[in-house]
């Protein structure tokens, strides 16, 4: 069955993960209260904004993502794989929820919604938790998600420095110097996030992912102003156009995925027509870094998994850990033959931007912190089972890579590095004997409390 | 707009020196200032009026 934002926001309630805001709550005091909650965020009343809610950091932690997925912590990435491989088309219906109210012409003002300014240095208030819908007359729908800044009532900014199939379309058609119709759902389902953050080839639909992960059509409706879709339970969408200015104007800083504040970009101007909502909407604030790290970690995961099995490793349990931002760093065990630990490590190293990669065997739980020091002091000998490999692609944003050395448009390269801590060869299983507590399964604790 | 001539500020420094100001009052007046076209921006993000 399909669900949606709000379905979602019941599954943290009943599981104790949903904390809720009576007290009213300025927008600019919004991600700053989010920030110092354990659990997600419902805020129930903001000021000057009496008909709306606000809900963030809904999925900041795995244990949040696993509940939005329905499977447990370890199996986010086998949970994306099979949405990826069944993929089920989304379904046109007459109308949804999320055109209970419509605003075009002045009415569709963004100062009526309660857009947070949320960092230190943010260039402006940010929508951060955006589903952005395009199409091209010769690739068709593409669905993406893309920072945007609030510029005036009727504008914002649009992060499209990155390569992606939407930079592709708003570049096509640019060059027949004609505005890139959008529209931006915010407020849907996790799972319609995933696939919004999937890099999937360009003929593949990502509703038809999100809906191979519901198991079921994502419903859409048509746009008022715009040729286009947008899931129909959404609680707020954008209809409008990217004007065809090219990477223009200004654009950020904004707090980015990796936790380091960002530079001013040059980008494209969104300019809003039509903004259709709930009667009562919740504005979704997708709370950096970590909530939107968590939600690009099914991807890498599953990407490593991939990886893993095309270079014939038999992979366990893959991670990719927060710290590393879900990113740039992968910690897989494997069932190991010979030789193995260092081809799962080129495999890991091979995924997008991943820079470090930790290899173990199958007895060590990768998502322990403490088993991983263990075998990575155990049976690690630096000489024999570290690889760096220098000079491959590095992604702007890492500064160790000094990005400002490569010149203006110039691509920075990095290191990799990858630890093997397999048991090597050579040193038999035996020498890893854990102790065992002497009639450990005899005896409990409480009996003698 | 007299302060972003005086000086460059964050975006951040223009709220903080608004605190009363209603957040969609605020969003408004920016919105105007942004439309006016005067806006320039320091290689940090901060926001100045004029060179």
């Amino acid at each position: 069955m399909k669900r949606g934002f709000r379905d979602f926001l019941g599954a943290l309630e009943g599981a104790g993960e949903l904390k809720h805001v009576k007290k009213p709550v300025d927008p600019r005091h919004l991600s700053a209260l989010a920030a110092q909650a354990r659990e997600a965020t419902l805020f129930e009343s903001i000021a000057g904004y009496p008909d709306w809610r606000v809900a963030g950091a809904l999925v900041s932690t795995r244990k949040r993502l696993a509940l939005a997925m329905g499977c447990a912590e370890r199996d986010i990435a086998p949970r994306f794989e099979s949405g990826i491989r069944n993929p089920i088309d989304a379904r046109l219906v007459p109308d949804g929820a999320c055109q209970e109210v419509v605003w075009e012409g002045d009415g569709a003002d963004l100062t009526s919604i309660p857009i947070p300014l949320m960092h230190v240095k943010d260039g402006g208030p940010y929508i951060s938790a955006t589903l952005v819908v395009s199409r091209d007359p010769e690739y068709g729908r593409n669905v993406g998600s893309y920072r945007m800044m609030y510029r005036t009532p009727r504008e914002t900014g649009i992060d499209l420095v990155s390569p992606s199939d939407m930079r592709l379309y708003y570049q096509r058609a640019l060059d027949q110097k004609r505005p890139l119709e959008i529209a931006v759902a915010i407020g849907v389902h996790p799972y319609e996030m995933l696939a919004a953050s999937y890099k999937a080839p360009i003929d593949v639909d990502e509703f038809a992912v999100a809906g191979g992960l519901h198991g079921a059509p994502v419903e859409l409706v048509r746009c008022r102003t715009v040729d286009l879709e947008v899931p129909a339970d959404a609680e707020l969408v954008l209809e409008g156009e990217l004007l065809p200015i090219g990477w223009t104007t200004d654009e950020g800083p904004f707090g980015e995925f990796s936790h380091i504040t960002g530079d001013v970009k040059w980008n494209p101007v969104f300019r809003v027509k039509c903004i259709t909502h709930r009667r009562d909407p919740i504005f979704y604030m997708l709370q950096m870094p970590w909530e939107n790290d968590w939600l690009a970690a099914p991807v890498i995961e599953a990407a490593g998994l991939q990886a893993l099995r095309v270079a014939s490793v038999q992979p366990v349990a893959i991670r990719a850990p927060i710290g590393g931002c879900c990113y740039w760093t992968l910690v897989a065990s494997i069932k190991k033959r010979p030789g193995e630990g260092k081809n799962a490590l080129l495999a890991l190293l091979s995924v997008a931007e991943v820079k470090l990669a930790i290899v173990t065997d199958d007895d060590i739980n990768i998502y322990d912190p403490d088993e991983l020091d263990w075998a990575m002091t155990f049976r690690v000998q630096a000489d024999h089972d570290v690889l760096v490999i220098p000079g491959a692609r590095g992604k702007h944003i890492d500064p160790s890579v000094k990005a400002w050395a490569a010149g203006k448009g110039g691509l920075p390269t990095t290191a990799k590095l990858g630890i093997d801590a397999t048991i090597p060869e050579g040193v038999p299983r035996s020498q890893y004997e854990r102790i065992r507590y002497f009639a450990k399964d005899a005896v409990r604790l409480e009996d003698y409390l | 707009m007299e302060a972003l001539r005086a000086t460059p500020r964050h975006f951040a420094e223009v709220v903080e020196a608004h605190p009363d100001v209603a957040w969609r009052d605020l969003l408004k007046a920016w919105g105007e200032v942004r439309a006016a076209g005067v806006l320039g921006r320091e290689e940090d993000g901060r926001y100045r009026i004029g060179q």
